[in-house]
């Protein structure tokens, strides 16, 4: 919302005010100032110079040196590159020392080997609206020396962000009134409105409920034309585009006022204006062109024809506006109930100062004033006033509210005094009533509880004048502090283990739906589609972490990083039963690995990261359990398998299908696992008790073995897992061996060598024991098919 | 027969000393003290010499022992000494280090912690609330009215069972006010969605962290000390706060908080860094609605809420200038915060 310093003025002295401190005044008064725009110009060393000589600078073509007058003893010599101006004309000349709009200060200096002493100054460079190019010829009469900013108005446009609860600073004499408040000046007086109604048998209000008033004004016998220069001045001040001296009326007053204005060409309007609900489906055509099919909600100012001359509040109609050709107007000032305007602003999109005013409530107080001051503002002395109609009643005036002045005193921590608080609400315009109760001014409908008092008290009192306390009650761990940590845990351990966390977009493309590596299969219709995206490429919801690394993989891959090491936590969702049932969120934990395993180095081989790396992490997460991948068909991807930790699945494991990481250009095989962090959360936890170290010494003895090339290493893991020998405590695969070239031992072959700790809690065991728990080991192992002893 | 022995130790002690490495000292010691050393045969000699000549020529045979032996050891010690000297010698501490992998919590992590470890202290406790919400935990509990602006498909995502993604955590509160007993004393951090085109300062899904406090005497005082409390543990305790009074449907009085950030080389600017206020009667009574209790009676509970945005207090925190940078998850980025 924009308010012009000047128009403000109007109503209140603010001559010793500075406008920072008005600002100020806003900003906590809780109108949030969101711009402040000087126009004109600021500096005084800007003067008034006549150029006396203008001569073709020896060492650049485009460069004139000047001679001005700027009423100075001496004529001052200025380099210039403008080619719009004549010896003789009149230019603004920045002196040295003059700050020009971006805080360039003009110095003297040289040009090209030439003194220059000055600016020669064009509109914008000192703060006017862009005019021709080149420098700006002022009037022949401008008294030399002086300084331009006399030339020209000045005045500063505030950029106000009035919260919708309050509607009734929606204009300059509302921002005045409430800046009169806070400032505790009075406003400048003006001679009261007090006119008089005419109730019309030429208009009939259908629809009460929507429009409980309405009046309109016959004004006949007058011209369209330009308006005169301080309503158009007012307008351009606040950014408004000047149209004809009736629609800059009607505008000029709902910025003032706050209360919008329709004027009608009254020879478009047939017999008496009806307020109607609009007919299911009636077609109406906005002044901007635009076409709108209606619904029985909206309201319409229709004419006996029927014809649809505006849509209630919110926009006039094309056909019934004033043109140029307009004799005489139905000028229209009514109160409509904010619900139905707001419905049907934003059925259609249209909105409008009107209607952003009417759907939040105007002063009721205000529609016969506002066309009091239109009317008298387009007579403009020239006729007798015609009389105004009216039809329906004006709303009822707020309730009174009372305010619990025990309440009041304990929310602020007994800050201020009951006469301080009432102070305040008199100065708001509210009126003390017996018994506790507060008469509230009909602009300000929003007040109607206790609380809304005592909000008004606390903004204008301050929160800078209410006590901190600092206290608090106690509150019990919740479960889902103890998820929280149990993710933090997990963050930091795949951070320690040189992972980059990551936070990818929640809503997904379908193009992304290639890469999902959701826990359970999704069927059909388990996707969660929002219905109007932004766009196609964040139209579903996630049901799988892993595309988001995918493309923030790609994303570093394009930036030429060859060791990528992701992970991302957060909410998955899908719909448990095809779209039918309930939408489920759950929280997921995605692992990406592709390329080097490290940054290359003197020190350490490039190694392109394998499926080896990524178990690993997995691993590392959980050093408490035994990890591992059981091989599981999924469509998409390649080598996927279950993860288990003991014999819980906790996630799903899998490589990019090698055409996807072409498709996707990623040089390296992508590793990808999608767990399921609620699990995890449970499996992280720190053993319940430590178990005794060993007092006795082990021993440990390998083999060699030779399985088929196609025989899982799991075969063996398996068979010692099923091995209930009380003296094996631990084993570890050493070695593995293949020759594809079939020298060393057979291509079909592989030789994987493992060792064996054994150990006794309560001896140290004798040789022979050894031999004969590894004999049994060996005897388990050798069962596996196909396998040898090397 | 003792000028032999003497001999043997001159010859042996020359040896020694010769002996330029591990292998040639060990030949000297085998040489003199082996099973066939010169000493060793002539120890073995001591058979033959007269009776009364025996101690003397064993106090010989010792002596010479003794000495060949520490010879041996100093001479080992020596070589021992001279061998470190050349393994740390040559050695280039200048040459970079053996890469060990690094990894990094994401910057939105780090605050998010900072900010629930600065509550915790308080006494807030965590809550959570699902992010696919419904029109009353999302608006309707919160006294937002039906053609309230936000509620339309151009600002909030829409699904077709009529559910919505949450426009705000404040759907937490309503949640937790559904079932819990006072005090309720919570934080709630998680994803937030408005309809918003992703640009330098706007993202679609963006992280709040809200949190509310509801017992029978909670104050303005309690709002302005735990607020300020906050922030001066998140930037600083001479960081100046400001509450600037605000709208929002949910809370009355509501504010909005800046805080003076304070860069070097700029000039102190205020900065809005959340919103907070006292709850409104109506969100209570809402709630008390479906509750069917008067839990909730506002004649007697008060509360005050508060909402601030992550990834804003992350932008600020480290001077980013891009919020995309949040979810791009560049490694040159993330690298930053190792």
């Amino acid at each position: 919302m924009n308010i012009s310093l000047n128009w403000l003025s109007t109503h209140l002295d603010l001559s010793d005010k500075s406008i920072d401190g008005i600002s100020d005044l806003f900003t906590f008064a809780g109108v949030e100032v969101e711009g402040i725009t000087s126009r004109g110009i600021a500096s005084e060393k800007i003067v008034v110079a006549r150029i006396i000589e203008a001569i073709q600078h020896p060492n650049a073509d485009r460069l004139k040196v000047t001679q001005v007058d700027c009423g100075e003893s001496e004529l001052r010599q200025i380099v210039c590159g403008a080619q719009n101006y004549k010896v003789g004309d009149k230019v603004p000349c920045a002196l040295p020392g003059a700050v020009l709009p971006g805080g360039f200060t003009i110095g003297e200096t040289v040009m090209r080997k030439v003194e220059s002493k000055g600016m020669l100054c064009a509109a914008e460079e000192i703060g006017l609206p862009k005019g021709e190019d080149g420098l700006l010829i002022l009037p022949e009469d401008s008294p030399i020396g002086a300084p331009v900013k006399t030339l020209f108005d000045s005045d500063v446009l505030l950029e106000l962000e009035v919260t919708p609860n309050r509607p009734d600073l929606l204009s300059h004499s509302g921002m005045a009134r409430e800046l009169a408040t806070l400032l505790k000046t009075p406003l400048i007086s003006r001679p009261p409105f007090k006119p008089d109604t005419i109730p019309s048998d030429t208009i009939r209000i259908e629809s009460p409920d929507s429009c409980p008033y309405y009046t309109a004004t016959f004004i006949a016998d007058i011209e369209v034309r330009e308006s005169p220069a301080w309503l158009k001045e007012r307008l351009t001040s606040i950014g408004l585009r000047s149209i004809n001296n009736i629609v800059d009326v009607t505008n000029y007053v709902l910025h003032e006022i706050g209360q919008p204005l329709h004027a009608f060409d009254a020879a478009k309007v047939t017999g008496a204006l009806v307020v109607r609900q609009a007919k299911e489906g009636e077609a109406f055509k906005a002044l901007d062109g635009s076409i709108h099919i209606l619904t029985s909600d909206d309201l319409l100012i229709s004419d006996e024809s029927g014809a649809a001359l505006a849509l209630a509040g919110i926009m006039g109609g094309l056909d019934s506006g004033v043109t140029e050709s307009t004799t005489s107007i139905l000028l229209e000032s009514a109160y409509f109930t904010p619900a139905n305007i707001r419905r049907t602003a934003r059925r259609t999109a249209l909105s409008s100062d009107s209607s952003y005013r009417f759907e939040r409530g105007v002063d009721p107080v205000a529609v016969v004033q506002a066309a009091a001051l239109a009317i008298h503002l387009i007579i403009d002395g020239k006729c007798s006033e015609p009389g105004i109609q009216s039809a329906g009643v004006l709303p009822e005036p707020p309730l009174p509210v009372f305010l619990d002045l025990e309440k009041l005193h304990r929310l602020l921590g007994n800050s201020i005094s009951t006469p301080a608080a009432e102070d305040i609400l008199t100065r708001l315009g509210l009126e003390k009533l017996p018994a506790g109760s507060w008469r509230i001014p009909t602009f300000r409908a929003d007040l109607q509880r206790h609380i809304d008092l005592v909000e008004e008290i606390t903004r204008i009192h301050g929160l800078a004048n209410v006590p901190s306390r600092l206290q608090a009650t106690f509150a019990p761990t919740s479960e889902i502090d103890a998820a929280y940590d149990a993710d933090m845990i997990l963050r930091r351990r795949l951070a320690a283990l040189g992972l980059y966390e990551c936070q990818t977009i929640k809503l997904i493309a379908d193009s992304q739906l290639a890469d999902i590596l959701p826990l359970r299969l999704l069927q059909d219709g388990d996707l969660i589609r929002v219905k109007s995206p932004l766009s196609e490429d964040h139209s579903i919801m996630r049901p799988s972490i892993v595309p988001g690394l995918v493309s923030s993989a790609g994303r570093n891959v394009r930036q030429q990083i060859n060791s990528i090491r992701l992970f991302e936590m957060g909410r998955v969702f899908r719909n448990a039963g095809g779209g039918k049932a309930l939408d489920q969120e759950s929280d997921a934990l995605a692992i990406l690995v592709t390329g080097n395993t490290n940054s290359s180095s003197w020190a350490a081989k490039d190694r392109t990261a394998d499926l080896y790396d990524l178990k690993g992490i997995l691993s590392a997460l959980l050093p408490n359990q035994t990890v591992t991948l059981k091989p599981k068909e999924r469509e998409n991807v390649a080598l996927s398998a279950e993860i288990k930790a003991g014999d819980q699945t906790i996630g799903v494991f899998a490589r990019m299908l090698p055409k996807r990481e072409r498709d996707l250009d990623f040089p390296n095989p992508v590793f990808l696992a999608e767990l399921d962090l609620g699990k995890l959360r449970k499996l992280i936890s720190s053993p319940t008790q430590t178990a005794d170290l060993p007092q006795f010494p082990g021993s440990s003895r390998d083999a060699a073995m030779e399985i088929p090339a196609d025989t899982n290493n799991c075969r063996i893991e398996e068979a010692l897992g099923n091995a209930s020998e009380p003296l094996l405590v631990s084993y570890e695969c050493f070695d593995l061996f293949i020759d594809p070239s079939g020298r060393k031992i057979a291509a079909d072959r592989k030789s994987i060598a493992y060792r064996f700790n054994y150990r006794a809690q309560d001896r140290t065991l004798k040789t022979a024991e050894i031999d004969e728990a590894h004999e049994r080991i060996l005897e388990l192992l050798g069962k596996i098919p196909g396998l040898t002893f090397r | 027969m003792n000028e032999h022995v003497s001999t043997i130790q001159t010859l042996a002690l020359e040896l020694i000393a010769a002996a330029s490495d591990e292998r040639t000292l060990d030949e000297a010691r085998v040489s003199v003290l082996g099973k066939k050393g010169t000493l060793s045969l002539a120890g073995a000699a001591i058979k033959d010499v007269p009776g009364d000549q025996k101690a003397a020529f064993g106090q010989a045979l010792n002596t010479a022992r003794a000495a060949i032996t520490s010879a041996l050891e100093e001479k080992q010690n020596a070589l021992l000494e001279i061998a470190d000297r050349a393994a740390l010698s040559g050695i280039d501490l200048t040459l970079p280090a053996r890469p060990v992998p690094i990894g990094a919590l994401h910057p939105l992590t780090l605050i998010r912690d900072e900010a629930v470890q600065i509550l915790r202290r308080m006494g807030f406790a965590l809550a959570d609330g699902p992010e696919i919400e419904d029109e009353f935990h999302c608006f309707d509990a919160l006294n937002t009215p039906a053609d309230h602006p936000a509620r339309n498909e151009k600002d909030t995502f829409y699904f077709n069972s009529g559910k919505l993604l949450r426009t705000h955590t404040s759907s937490v509160q309503v949640r937790m006010m559904e079932t819990a007993t006072l005090p309720i004393r919570i934080i709630a951090p998680g994803s937030a969605y408005r309809r918003d085109e992703i640009d330098a300062t706007h993202l679609s899904v963006f992280n709040q962290l809200e949190g509310l406090y509801v017992d029978t005497d909670v104050t303005l005082p309690d709002l302005k000390g735990t607020l300020e409390y906050f922030f001066h543990e998140m930037f600083g305790t001479t960081t100046e706060v400001r509450f600037r009074p605000h709208f929002f449907p949910f809370t009355e009085p509501s504010f909005e908080i800046d805080v003076k950030l304070q860069v070097k080389g700029q000039a102190p600017r205020w900065i809005e860094v959340a919103g907070c206020g006292i709850v409104d009667p109506a969100v209570f009574e809402a709630i008390n609605a479906t509750r069917k209790d008067r839990v909730l009676d506002h004649g007697k509970v008060t509360g005050f809420a508060f909402g601030m945005g992550l990834d804003r207090l992350a932008m600020i925190r480290w001077a980013i200038k891009d919020i995309r940078l949040l979810i791009e998850n560049d490694i040159r980025f993330l690298s930053q915060f190792a």
